[in-house]
């Protein structure tokens, strides 16, 4: 029955490590999340985002390192004293309550007066008002979702916390709770962190995403930052597919950069460049690349003497696979909107694609 | 073809004939043997109870007479040990109850890699005789035992007195005997508790305390009331620890039956205190059931 | 008494615990008494004796229900064999299957009271109640008159035994063992001898005291105290007289326990300082190395019997009655008391038993002399109504 503090500001992670015993899954992982803000750590599994999201909830213990809401150190604030709420990844509804006595439960126990119509108005923003009489089990798996989204956000928490709340939701359903998910969080202005390893789940929803690997933070931004210009090759990978070219820094003045490919000369801005020294690994997106029949005059950076080996139709896009001179297979996509030639198997091409969409990385990264 | 019904239809959840005829074919075993060792035995033992002794008064004889005031006399003669079988078997039941669940809980929730050998002790004690493990208690309770002596020794028990040949021996050994059915099912419930629901809870606001009232044992009272009318139901019943462990003032009303039927042979008024037993632990059990499931449990 | 082969209680009530245990695994035993649901549908039927018509006697094996531990007993080979039974095996060339079928005098008549009815083979042609629980089978005509052509060695039996109330002249049943009712104490924390009811029920042992569940060892024993020979006639206020005693010694708190068999268990772990016990297990116990003394009470205990009947669906009756007689050859008679202890019945087996065990001729637990059977009595039989009533009376009595 304890009233949480009222407790305001960016949470602030610091340094925080957290162990299993010879397994770290948390490394020194610092992070500051702006209050009001849709924040998603993303990653595959195992990379200690769902452990970092419990520390945040208080359901787990930081072996070393402090979390912070605003200027109050909350790292030994029990889960029932934190004015943080989770939305727990099977929603976790107590099935012996009704929807109503669900959604009240965080509000008897901090004493709240006015309970039912905290309850009404929180069920009509989640549109189930309807279905406060009901127990959890006679609901769908969406409306438990909003249910248990419904249950967190009525306690007006500082911070809410969401582990993989879409993850057992078909895909069409994903698609609906994405957007209404970002809808509310706009309507309430609470910070929600949202731990997933969907990347589009993430780049939808977040203002920030952090990709974690590894128990650390791999690289953090918006979503359009991470996707043209990642960081890393894990990144680069996992929000999205990539092409790599092996290559070497010949020049950098000014805003742009001269990189040598395989034998071909490309540009692309110095900002670009994500390298510390001269051996690259250039990146460049499938989506990115044109293609042209060889021979064609083209202009930007250009490959020529590909070989089409593969071609695969997506409906929006087709793909096409090449294979350079230098016996690498690159990935092209094309959208199907007539702009590209008819092509077909074993034709010879020449791709082409504007240098800002080149990324240069340490040839040595991974 | 298959598709297209799903959305379509409420009529998919609603078992054709076919399927009603399938299940009723396989509740017939079921249904056949409770006839044949409950609903017979049980016709039988009411008529048996309205019977009296016939005209010779042979031993085992008796003559229908549809005499019901079977069943007001031999409850009046035996009212003392009704109510005390009732009252130890409550006795028994909360006591375990009070043993039972903090050990299911902790088997359930801090066992860790020791689960599955706790689990082992809580069945252990079936793996010897009921009988054998009361005799022991005897032993150990005995008046020149271990017990007894330390008890005496320290100035807690006076010179004289005894454990056993009480109530409190006979309610000690039913609560022992009965433990393993009282862990048993509320250790299953906590078990299978999801404990991302305790998660939750903390989660909103609710302290541990709190959450063990509002959540842990909400859902594991099914537990609860299976635990506790195994325990309740047989140890209303049962002789063996009144017999062995109480005097001729603790005897329950098992003792009664048991002595009607071997010892006396009065068939009638053994059947006519079962069927009274039967029923009245029949009514309790509704009540029972009926309170636990409409309560608000929160 | 050697305990090697003592795999049951001899007491009725410890061993119907022990079966009644076995049931209670059962669907509804748990349920109280409930189980004895499935039995009484076996009671009951009102089909009439069949009394008078006997089955034709066929030959063949004799089939012997006993008790356990009642018969002489040796290891060959690890196989458990009985030397008497092997003598009459090849003296006659009769075969006998022997069989420790008896727990419990009520469990063993249920058992095969429906067959006894009907007039169908119980599967056994020798049974051995004890004396009121023959006397019901006799009563009941579900024994043989014994045809005393076959029992040559019939005068062998003790004259106490030779003419009792519950088969005058012995027409029906032969003795096999009997034993007393008595005091037993444990000589570590009893200083005296018992020798009366008022010594029994003192104050030094009150809560401390166990009597028999035996009706007719505990109230035998109390009504002889109060100056009624139970060996006669005594009237229904007499016997009511009896059971007030015993229910005052309970109300008050002397008597801790009524127990069968099992009251050894008491007297070993010191609940019970003094018993209205057998003499056997005080016997018994004493060569097992326990300090228990056994006295038959000033006034009066009593002597039982377990005897040898012939089931009226028998159809091997004379081969069995030329068993009855080999174990009235006081020569078998000895070989057998020297193994189980008990007061042998037969006339000259004292002499026999010098050739045996001299220390064991001596012995008044086995051969009572005069004095000794003077002070006990048999207690008699009783009609159906009374032993309905009396056992009813008896059983509330002692709180169940």
């Amino acid at each position: 029955m304890s009233e949480p503090k009222k407790v305001q500001g960016d949470l602030i992670l610091s340094n925080i490590t957290k162990s299993f015993g010879d397994f770290v899954a948390v490394d020194d992982l610092s992070l500051r999340i702006e209050q009001g803000s849709f924040f998603a750590l993303l990653g595959p599994s195992g990379c200690g985002k769902t452990t970092t999201l419990r520390m945040m909830a208080g359901l787990e213990e930081p072996t070393s390192g402090k979390i912070c809401i605003g200027d109050t150190d909350i790292t030994d604030t029990k889960p029932y004293d934190r004015p943080v709420n989770t939305v727990f990844q099977n929603y976790a509804l107590f099935p012996h309550l009704t929807i109503h006595e669900n959604v009240a439960f965080g509000l008897r126990r901090r004493g709240v007066k006015e309970i039912d119509p905290a309850v009404e108005k929180v069920l009509n923003l989640v549109e189930l008002a309807h279905l406060k009489n009901r127990k959890p089990s006679q609901l769908s798996g969406g409306q438990q979702q909003r249910i248990a989204l419904a249950r967190a956000i009525v306690n007006k928490p500082a911070l809410l916390l969401l582990d993989e709340p879409l993850g057992a939701l078909d895909l069409k359903l994903r698609r609906q709770m994405q957007i209404e998910l970002k809808w509310i969080q706009t309507e309430v202005g609470i910070t929600f962190v949202h731990v997933t390893h969907d990347q589009e789940e993430a780049m939808t929803m977040a203002d920030t995403v952090a990709v974690m690997n590894n128990g650390k933070i791999e690289q953090m931004g918006s979503p359009a930052d991470l996707y043209e210009n990642p960081k890393t090759v894990f990144v680069a990978n996992f929000l999205g597919q990539s092409n790599f070219i092996d290559g070497t820094l010949e020049s950098s003045d000014g805003a742009s950069v001269v990189a040598n490919i395989q034998g071909t000369r490309i540009t692309f801005p110095k900002a670009r460049n994500n390298a510390s020294g001269k051996d690259l690994k250039v990146g460049i997106r499938p989506e990115k690349f044109r293609l042209h029949s060889a021979g064609d005059s083209v202009n930007g950076n250009v490959l020529t003497g590909g070989i089409i080996t593969d071609i695969s139709f997506f409906g929006v896009s087709t793909q096409y696979l090449v294979e350079m001179a230098w016996k690498q297979e690159l990935m092209v996509f094309e959208q199907n909107d007539g702009g590209a030639p008819d092509l077909e198997k074993g034709d010879a091409v020449t791709l082409s694609w504007e240098p800002q969409f080149t990324f240069a990385l340490d040839a040595n990264s991974n | 073809m298959a598709i297209a019904r799903v959305g379509s239809s409420e009529k998919v959840y609603s078992p054709n004939k076919r399927s009603k005829r399938n299940a009723y074919l396989l509740l017939a075993p079921g249904l056949l043997w409770l006839l044949l060792f409950f609903v017979f035995p049980l016709l039988n033992l009411a008529e048996t109870s309205t019977k009296t002794p016939s005209p010779t008064f042979e031993t085992g004889e008796f003559v229908q007479s549809f005499r019901f005031a079977n069943f007001i006399d031999a409850f009046l003669a035996n009212q003392a040990q009704f109510y005390r079988s009732f009252t130890y078997a409550l006795a028994a039941t909360i006591i375990a109850l009070a043993i039972a669940y903090p050990l299911a809980y902790s088997i359930a929730f801090r066992s860790g890699a020791w689960k599955n050998f706790l689990l082992i002790l809580v069945i252990a004690p079936f793996f010897t005789s009921f009988l054998l493990r009361t005799l022991a208690w005897k032993q150990i309770l005995g008046a020149e035992g271990p017990v007894v002596f330390i008890l005496k020794f320290l100035g807690i028990l006076p010179d004289g007195a005894t454990i056993t040949a009480t109530a409190f021996s006979v309610i000690l050994g039913l609560t022992y005997n009965f433990l393993p059915f009282m862990t048993l099912p509320i250790y299953a419930s906590l078990d299978r508790l999801d404990y991302r629901l305790i998660e939750a809870s903390g989660d909103l606001y609710a302290n541990g305390a709190t959450t063990f009232r509002k959540v842990t044992l909400p859902l594991s009272m099914p537990g609860v009331v299976a635990g506790t009318l195994l325990t309740f139901i047989p140890a209303s019943g049962d002789y063996i620890n009144a017999q062995l462990l109480g005097s001729p003032d603790n005897f329950m009303i098992g003792n009664v039956i048991n002595s009607r039927f071997f010892r006396v042979v009065d068939y009638p008024t053994a059947a006519a205190l079962s069927f009274t037993l039967m029923t009245t632990i029949l009514i309790l059990v509704i009540i029972y059931i009926r309170r636990s499931g409409t309560d608000e449990l929160v | 008494m050697s305990n090697d082969f003592r795999e049951m209680p001899k007491d009725p009530k410890t061993r119907s615990l022990i079966n009644a245990q076995i049931s209670r695994r059962g669907l509804l035993a748990a349920a109280g008494g409930v189980g004895a649901v499935a039995l009484l549908a076996s009671c009951g039927s009102d089909s009439e004796i069949a009394a008078g018509s006997f089955p034709e006697d066929e030959g063949g094996t004799v089939r012997w229900a006993n008790w356990t531990a009642y018969m002489d007993q040796k290891r060959v080979d690890g196989e458990r064999t009985y030397p008497s039974l092997n003598k009459f095996i090849e003296q006659t060339g009769i075969d006998v299957d022997y069989l420790v079928k008896y727990n419990d005098n009520d469990e063993f008549y249920a058992q095969v009271q429906e067959k006894l009815k009907a007039g169908d083979d119980i599967g056994y042609d020798i049974v051995t109640p004890t004396d009121w629980m023959a006397a019901r089978w006799i009563r009941l005509g579900y024994a043989r008159e014994l045809d005393s052509a076959n029992i040559p060695n019939k005068g062998n039996i003790l004259d106490t035994l030779s003419d009792i109330s519950f088969d005058p002249g012995r027409n029906y049943s032969m003795t096999w063992q009997s034993g007393f009712a008595g005091f037993g104490w444990n000589k570590d924390l009893v200083d005296e001898d018992i020798l009366s009811l008022d010594q029994l029920f003192s104050e030094k042992y009150k809560g401390r005291v166990m009597v028999l569940s035996e009706m007719r060892d505990t109230i035998g024993i109390i009504l002889q105290y109060q100056g009624v020979d139970i060996s006669k006639q005594f009237s229904e206020d007499q016997f009511m007289n009896a059971i007030d005693f015993l229910k005052q010694k309970i109300s008050d708190g002397y008597i801790r326990q009524v127990k069968g068999n099992d009251y050894l268990e008491d007297m070993a772990n010191g609940d019970a300082l003094a018993v209205i016990g057998w003499s056997g297990d005080m016997f018994s116990e004493n060569l097992g190395g326990q300090n228990y003394g056994f006295a038959i009470p000033e006034s009066g205990g009593t002597l039982w019997s377990d005897n040898m009947l012939i089931a009226s669906t028998s159809s091997n009756k004379s081969n069995s009655e030329k068993l009855i007689n080999h174990y009235y050859d006081p020569a078998i008679a000895a070989e057998v008391a020297a193994w189980v202890n008990y007061i042998c019945p037969v006339k000259g087996a004292q002499e026999e038993m010098e050739k045996i065990d001299p220390t064991l001729a001596e012995s008044p637990f086995i051969f009572p002399d005069a004095e000794t059977l003077s002070k006990v009595q048999v207690f008699r039989g009783l009609s159906a109504e009374e032993e309905f009533n009396y056992s009813d009376a008896f059983q509330e009595a002692i709180g169940a």
